[in-house]
């Protein structure tokens, strides 16, 4: 019951989240030079024929009202319809979401399995003089490349080197399951480096802090194995950062790896959106930005479930039991 | 050949302001089934000799003189594998803040089990609170079930004795097991300690500075001062005649013997007036 009462304010709490990034990003979209009639109309068409498609579109009223309009037909789950296809906003990401979510797993998996186990491993032999070194190294590194750059890197290789998998040529995984896997595996790579370095960083933090903790040397004083006393009384502690960084990964990945998908020629959710900001197709934009913003709020409810479930004196549910 | 033979021990502790010497050449013996009562105030080095035993020093710690043999064996020479086989199967250790020493995330019953399963033993629910009802809870069943921020005191320092208990220590430290506790609470649970040791025969290494209650249990007791063990002999003697000036002050605080009107001096301020007295006289002639 105390339970239920705790999600429900933090979904209170979380709509007014929503309702503050649709004001934001509303205005936003509208803030970027150039309109929507001039970029659908081409450079030839008369200032009438402009002027027409802008009050056609509902463009030409004063955006306060325009807004209003928005957010009335959102609470009702239409989010419009496409400037460019003319078809709902909402199919047109539901038929690319997959793409995205297929890719932002592969990639939080890949990083978990990478960054976990290294950073545990950092943190293990941090007391020793110079341990892990070249693995902090390596992390430090995948923190900072941008993905740009590692991106380009990985294109130009897999261009110009035939390797076996063709870029650009992309399979969904519901025509051609192992296609579709295989196709996704060299984006998911590149958005994995940042996100295994960033949770091997925060593995090894919080490691290092339950290490110090009573119960630990109490298990050590009992001549417990190392590897015994990481998996039985270091990780479950030491989960909570962790998790709270996976969730936050895994909002980010799906709100659409804009520059991996753009690179890598992924029909995603991210190249789609940025496809919409080039046309103005104000519908997409704010439906898109609206997905992540949903995801991340979902995320973070989830996480403080968790997070009392994994150690049983969080208390985040207010009321002192 | 005793069980332990601490000789000449020096442990030092690497610190931002320099070397810190803990034990500064610590002798004691204490030989299979002895009770043994170790006293001194905080900082004497009561707890790193404690630990010493274990080759449990802080990462910052290390021997830099003399020996720990423990049946025989010098524990500074041992390797990993030796070490955890020596901790495993030789000694026990009672914490003195049970609750922490607990992991919080996991139920009584389950640390219970890993320590039982760990030793090859029986695991069941039945058998876990066979264990409980040796150190005197009445509910087991409820306590197997609760986190450990949910047991009181007294209850998770018997949970600690289960589980020390549970592997059969040859020699049992507890540091300071009672400090945490309500006075009523302390007497049962240094009864469960030192009957639990007389069962299995056990040694017992008890650092305290409770001289009242080391009156009670042991028939030993060696006094710390300044990383040395000072006095050491028979309890009823040192209480009655100390030798060692540093063991009369400590005897002059103890609350049993207190007076009223008489005023109660630390060691170091005695140390301080002996040393001020004569500039006094000086100055008087």
């Amino acid at each position: 019951m105390q339970t239920l009462r705790w999600v429900g304010r933090r979904l209170l709490m979380g709509l007014v989240t929503l309702l503050g990034i649709a004001l934001l990003v509303f205005f936003a979209a509208r803030l970027v030079p150039g309109q929507a009639a001039s970029v659908l109309l081409g450079p030839l068409a008369t200032q009438e024929q402009r002027d027409a498609l802008t009050a056609e579109l509902g463009l030409d009223r004063d955006l306060f009202t325009q807004f209003g309009i928005w957010i009335g037909k959102v609470v009702t789950g239409d989010f419009g319809d496409s400037i460019i296809s003319g078809q709902p906003v909402l199919d047109e990401i539901a038929l690319r979401l997959p793409v995205t979510a297929t890719l932002a797993l592969m990639a939080l998996g890949i990083a978990l399995l990478v960054g976990v186990p290294l950073g545990v491993l950092q943190a293990l032999r941090a007391r020793r003089r110079g341990g892990a070194v070249g693995s902090r190294v390596i992390s430090g590194l995948g923190i900072s490349v941008p993905e740009f750059v590692l991106g380009a890197l990985v294109v130009l290789l897999f261009s110009t080197v035939p390797l076996g998998i063709t870029i650009g040529a992309f399979t969904a995984i519901s025509d051609d399951l192992w296609l579709g896997l295989v196709s996704s595996l060299l984006p998911a790579l590149v958005l994995s480096v940042f996100c295994a370095a960033a949770t091997a960083r925060t593995t090894r933090d919080a490691v290092l802090g339950v290490l110090v903790e009573p119960w630990i040397q109490a298990a050590v004083g009992r001549g417990e194995r190392p590897w015994a006393i990481v998996r039985h009384h270091v990780l479950r502690n030491a989960s909570i950062p962790i998790l709270t960084l996976a969730a936050t990964l895994l909002a980010y990945l799906l709100g659409g790896a804009v520059i991996v998908e753009g690179l890598f020629n992924v029909p995603g959710v991210g190249s789609y959106m940025l496809l919409a900001m080039d046309r103005r197709d104000y519908a997409v934009i704010q439906a898109a930005v609206m997905l992540a913003a949903v995801v991340f709020v979902v995320m973070s409810v989830l996480v403080e479930l968790a997070s009392n479930l994994i150690d049983p004196r969080v208390s985040t549910m207010g009321a002192t039991t | 050949m005793s069980l332990i033979e601490i000789d000449d021990l020096v442990v030092e502790f690497r610190t931002p302001r320099g070397t810190v010497r803990a034990l500064a050449g610590a002798t004691l013996h204490a030989s299979a089934g002895e009770r043994i009562a170790i006293v001194g105030e905080s900082g004497s080095g009561k707890s790193t000799i404690g630990t010493a035993i274990g080759a449990l020093l802080p990462a910052n710690g290390g021997f830099a003189g003399g020996t720990v043999r423990v049946d025989g064996v010098d524990v500074g020479t041992l390797d990993r594998p030796g070490l955890r086989r020596l901790r495993r199967e030789t000694l026990g250790f009672i914490p003195q803040d049970p609750i922490a020493t607990l992991n919080p995330t996991m139920r009584v019953g389950g640390q219970l089990a890993l320590v039982v399963r760990d030793l090859g033993g029986d695991a069941s629910r039945a058998a876990l609170a066979q264990l409980l009802e040796e150190v005197q809870i009445a509910d087991p069943a409820d306590v197997l079930r609760r986190f450990p921020h949910q047991l009181s005191g007294g209850m998770a320092q018997r949970v600690a004795i289960a589980i020390a208990m549970a592997r059969r220590p040859r020699i049992l430290i507890a540091d300071e097991p009672t400090a945490a506790l309500d006075a009523n609470v302390r007497r049962e649970v240094l009864k469960l300690v030192f009957e639990a040791a007389e069962q299995t025969g056990a040694t017992v290494v008890w650092l305290s500075h409770d001289l009242d209650a080391v009156a009670k249990w042991c028939r030993r007791v060696a006094v710390m001062y300044r990383g040395r063990i000072v006095e050491d002999g028979p309890t009823a003697s040192v209480l009655e005649a100390p030798e060692h000036p540093y063991t009369q002050s400590l005897l002059a605080a103890m609350p049993s013997r207190l007076r009223r009107g008489v005023e109660v001096r630390t060691y170091t301020e005695m140390l301080a007036s002996q040393a001020g007295e004569p500039d006094d006289a000086e100055v008087g002639a």
